[in-house]
């Protein structure tokens, strides 16, 4: 190894020497053990570099102060939702849609392993009656954008659902739309090898249950449970799910 | 895991980074609470398989970036007042008694890198973050992030040393 210099003490001050005799070479040699020593005395002086003491529950507390922003900007998505939802002429028009696609995908995916290639050539005739010419569609590209569209919606439902206090039936009636076409989803993601897409799948189900079945008998107090469990954890995770569907880089 | 939860864990970590950049507590809370609004907005280019942690300090650091240079851009427009008392660089630093303060040193010390030195600094010292999560943490190559470390460990071994023999 040529000469050891000081930037070569500092990576291994730090762990990050790539040479594995350095360690050996400082310890035998007095010379570059006063020079590692020095420079350990003067970096470790840093530490003096103490910040102000926090609470135990100053977590809590930036959590109180950005919390009621985080609702505004939820509360500025549910009126965009509402303002979205009543655009819709026909009560079972997320029904058909996700049916629609998810009819889609499944087949397409089916299609697509059995012939033994990625892409679909046949026309296929969805729900909606629409004929749709598939010839070239990637399985694969087909049910990551069904899916996505999905999430959407689910989301654009949800989060109307977690920033309302009032129970309404047609959100039972998005909610059971959205269950069936979560599981066939969650089916066509496992069958695909999508395995974290379908457990996350899988993860939503019970929620779209208890939405669709529960909610409009529940006490406010489930209510109120199922909206802080939307809040707390499902969004972000339906939010993060989503973007990621965009990123065909990244693996779900 | 639901974003309070990610808030309860992370807030004082946040904190700590944050008042080590500005060396100003109100600041650093300010950064913090906007850092974390800004990871709320910002949840899609959150890469699942990469540190949540690491994503929190690169919008961190860049808060508090964002916040030094607007520091420094009011400062200068201050000094270019002739109404008011300008201050020499150099000079900004905490009162010192005759005794030697090694914490207001070692504070004087840090602050007296470049912003972009004491990030990558803070980030190998205290967050124990590899070159290579730093070097991605500040959109730099890891080599130019090697030599920005060792340039701060330089200038910080200078400040420092006269403490060490006494």
């Amino acid at each position: 190894m040529s000469k050891i210099t000081d930037d070569d003490l500092t990576l291994l001050f730090y762990g990050e020497h790539d040479e594995p005799a350095l360690a050996a070479m400082v310890a035998e040699s007095a010379e570059l053990s006063a020079r590692f020593d020095s420079l350990s005395a003067e970096l470790r002086l840093a530490d003096n570099f103490v910040p102000p003491h926090r609470e135990d529950d100053y977590g809590a507390d930036v959590w109180r102060q950005i919390s009621p922003r985080l609702d505004l900007e939820h509360l500025e998505s549910a009126n965009r939702i509402k303002t979205w939802l009543a655009t819709f002429s026909q009560p079972r028009f997320s029904l058909a849609g996700a049916l629609s696609f998810a009819l889609v995908a499944v087949l397409a995916f089916t299609l697509g392993r059995n012939g033994g290639q990625d892409s679909i050539t046949e026309p296929l005739n969805p729900v909606n009656g629409t004929a749709i010419a598939l010839a070239d569609i990637d399985s694969n590209r087909l049910l990551t954008h069904s899916v996505s569209g999905h999430l959407e919606q689910v989301n654009l439902v949800l989060t109307q659902f977690a920033n309302t206090t009032e129970t309404s039936p047609s959100e039972a009636e998005y909610a059971t739309d959205m269950l069936v076409a979560n599981r066939l989803y969650r089916q066509a993601a496992a069958s695909q090898g999508k395995h974290k897409l379908a457990a996350f799948l899988a993860d939503l189900e019970p929620l779209l249950i208890e939405l669709a079945y529960q909610a409009q008998s529940g006490s406010a107090a489930t209510r109120e449970r199922m909206q802080q469990e939307v809040r707390n954890g499902l969004l972000f995770r339906l939010r993060v799910m989503n973007k990621q569907l965009d990123k065909p880089q990244i693996s779900v | 895991m639901a974003f309070r939860e990610l808030v309860l864990e992370h807030s004082h970590a946040m904190f700590r980074l944050a008042w080590r950049l500005t060396s100003d507590e109100r600041a650093a809370e300010d950064i913090v609470q906007e850092a974390f609004l800004k990871a709320w907005r910002k949840l899609g280019n959150f890469r699942m398989e990469s540190s949540f942690k690491s994503w929190l300090h690169r919008i961190t650091v860049n808060t508090a970036m964002d916040y030094l240079r607007k520091q420094a851009r009011r400062k200068q427009f201050e000094t270019e007042e002739p109404e008011f008392e300008s201050v020499p660089m150099g000079t900004v630093t905490p009162a010192i008694d005759a005794q030697i303060d090694i914490r207001a040193q070692t504070e004087a010390a840090m602050m007296n890198l470049s912003e972009t030195e004491r990030s990558a600094l803070l980030l190998k010292h205290f967050e124990g973050h590899s070159i290579k999560e730093i070097a991605q943490i500040m959109e730099m190559t890891t080599g130019a992030c090697k030599q920005t470390i060792f340039r701060a460990v330089k200038k910080m071994r200078i400040a420092l040393r006269p403490l060490v023999t006494t």
